[in-house]
């Protein structure tokens, strides 16, 4: 009898670890029209609305943790308005998401409205609804998909610069993986000089990213704008329009920059807090 | 742990709930610098209480939605939360019922495999960029926040399947009454 459970037990884990490499190596090996990313977008688009109701409920539950833990960090606060803040603490949550979302929406309006939109290019504004819990997958979900004109290779901004690119769509969903993610790399060019290289992350700290494969003798310091570049060669051409901001220059050594031909900066957009983005189209109905 | 079609039902309900609220609500919680892992100590509670084959199978298949819901990599997250579930089983039908110091050490120990397993499986699929030693912090401080809310999250995942525990149903029974000695001759 105990040895028939054991049997059962190991052919059950055999069989579900052979399901998930399966997986695995369908999924890489399929493209975005495949069958399992069909079935993903089914299950994505039977959920989305859950999630996006979810994410509604629940914002008030995040913001109360995330209070918490900036609270944690301000040790100067006093007790008389720590009591104070605590009776006020719903209130205030609440009173924070709406300024804060009104804010982020502003600012990417400015943003959005500043040039950097290519003609015959429609924003489409989108509510960030799932996020990946690993730092490996660096990748959000958002409530607009290919119903709203959105396609595989959309540039999204957030409020502050560059976010990310659309890598895949549902009808109602889309997946935006980040310039922090493993897999994206974006040319870029360093204002005012115009040296141009490729933005790639550090996978793991969100707050840094290398413009590497600039040219030998550059001379970049700290502080400087980086933008893309939105090359185009013949058919050839960046995803990304001209003139999106990415981030500042915040660590420019001589040393680093002869001998790996890179340099550090910092994000303007705050990738972990974002609640909304907008896809820059290319206008018309989706796929 | 008896598997009923109800406590069938009640899992199902309960790895969709933490699916979503995972993604919607716990990866952007900022907790020094990291989101809590809830969905994976939903897991390790499950594969504690139910054992080795009812945690594989349980955490394959929150994993599974996550993966879904993600759009991400479909069998990465599976197979992370598949090992989790199956160790903390596996803990479960060696050693017996934890305690709670034991909770909290297999709430901490698991989330750092979980870590490590996802790590494995995106370095074994190819990274092209570089790693920062952030991910190692990131890994930590989630195994911490684990270690501290895996015994709260134990007890609410033992509310949700209490009607299929053995232990619960022993502790529960009332005790026999006692026979009349037997009369001396």
């Amino acid at each position: 009898m105990y040895r028939k459970q054991v049997r059962r037990r190991r052919a059950v884990l055999l069989l579900l670890v052979v399901a998930s490499l399966t997986l695995l190596s369908l999924y890489y090996r399929e493209g975005n029209g495949g069958p399992l990313h069909g079935i993903q977008g089914g299950v994505s688009t039977i959920f989305s609305p859950i999630s996006e109701g979810a994410d509604r409920a629940l914002k008030p539950v995040r913001d109360l943790v995330n209070w918490f833990d900036q609270t944690f960090e301000a040790r100067g606060e006093n007790d008389r308005l720590r009591d104070e803040v605590a009776s006020l603490r719903d209130d205030l949550a609440r009173a924070q998401v709406t300024k804060q979302e009104a804010e982020e929406l502003s600012r990417l309006d400015e943003l959005t409205s500043g040039g950097i939109v290519p003609d015959g290019s429609e924003p489409v504004s989108a509510r960030v609804v799932g996020r990946s819990p690993t730092v490996w997958y660096s990748t959000v979900t958002i409530d607009r998909g290919s119903s709203s004109g959105i396609r595989v290779s959309d540039p999204v901004v957030a409020a502050d610069g560059l976010a990310g690119r659309v890598t895949q769509t549902t009808g109602n969903t889309a997946r935006v993986t980040l310039i922090t993610d493993a897999e994206s790399s974006v040319t870029a060019r360093v204002l005012p000089a115009g040296v141009t290289g490729v933005v790639e992350p550090n996978i793991g700290d969100p707050n840094d990213l290398q413009l590497g494969y600039l040219e030998r003798g550059s001379d970049i310091g700290e502080g400087q704008m980086v933008v893309t570049a939105g090359f185009s060669t013949g058919d050839l051409g960046s995803i990304f329009p001209p003139g999106i901001p990415i981030g500042e220059v915040t660590d420019a050594t001589l040393e680093e920059q002869q001998a790996y031909q890179r340099v550090h900066l910092s994000p303007f957009a705050d990738l972990r807090d974002m609640n909304f983005v907008r896809v820059l189209t290319e206008g018309g109905d989706g796929e | 742990m008896i598997l009923t079609s109800g406590i069938v039902a009640r899992l199902i309900a309960l790895g969709a709930l933490a699916s979503v609220a995972q993604v919607t609500c716990f990866s952007k919680m900022d907790v020094f610098a990291a989101g809590p892992d809830v969905a994976l100590l939903i897991v390790i509670s499950v594969g504690l209480l139910g054992g080795s084959l009812t945690g594989a199978v349980f955490g394959f298949s929150v994993g599974l939605l996550i993966d879904c819901l993600l759009l991400q990599t479909l069998g990465a997250f599976a197979l992370t939360m598949l090992t989790v579930g199956y160790v903390a089983g596996r803990y479960r039908e060696k050693v017996g019922p934890p305690n709670r110091v034991a909770v909290m050490v297999l709430g901490g120990a698991l989330t750092l495999l979980g870590a490590a397993v996802i790590a494995a499986i995106q370095i074994g699929t190819g990274v092209d960029a570089d790693v920062s030693f952030l991910v190692v912090r990131d890994a930590f401080t989630k195994a911490l926040i684990g270690a501290v809310i895996a015994v709260p999250v134990l007890l609410l995942v033992r509310l949700v399947v209490r009607p299929a525990l053995i232990d619960e149903r022993r502790a529960s029974r009332r005790p026999a009454a006692p026979r009349p000695a037997p009369e001396s001759q």
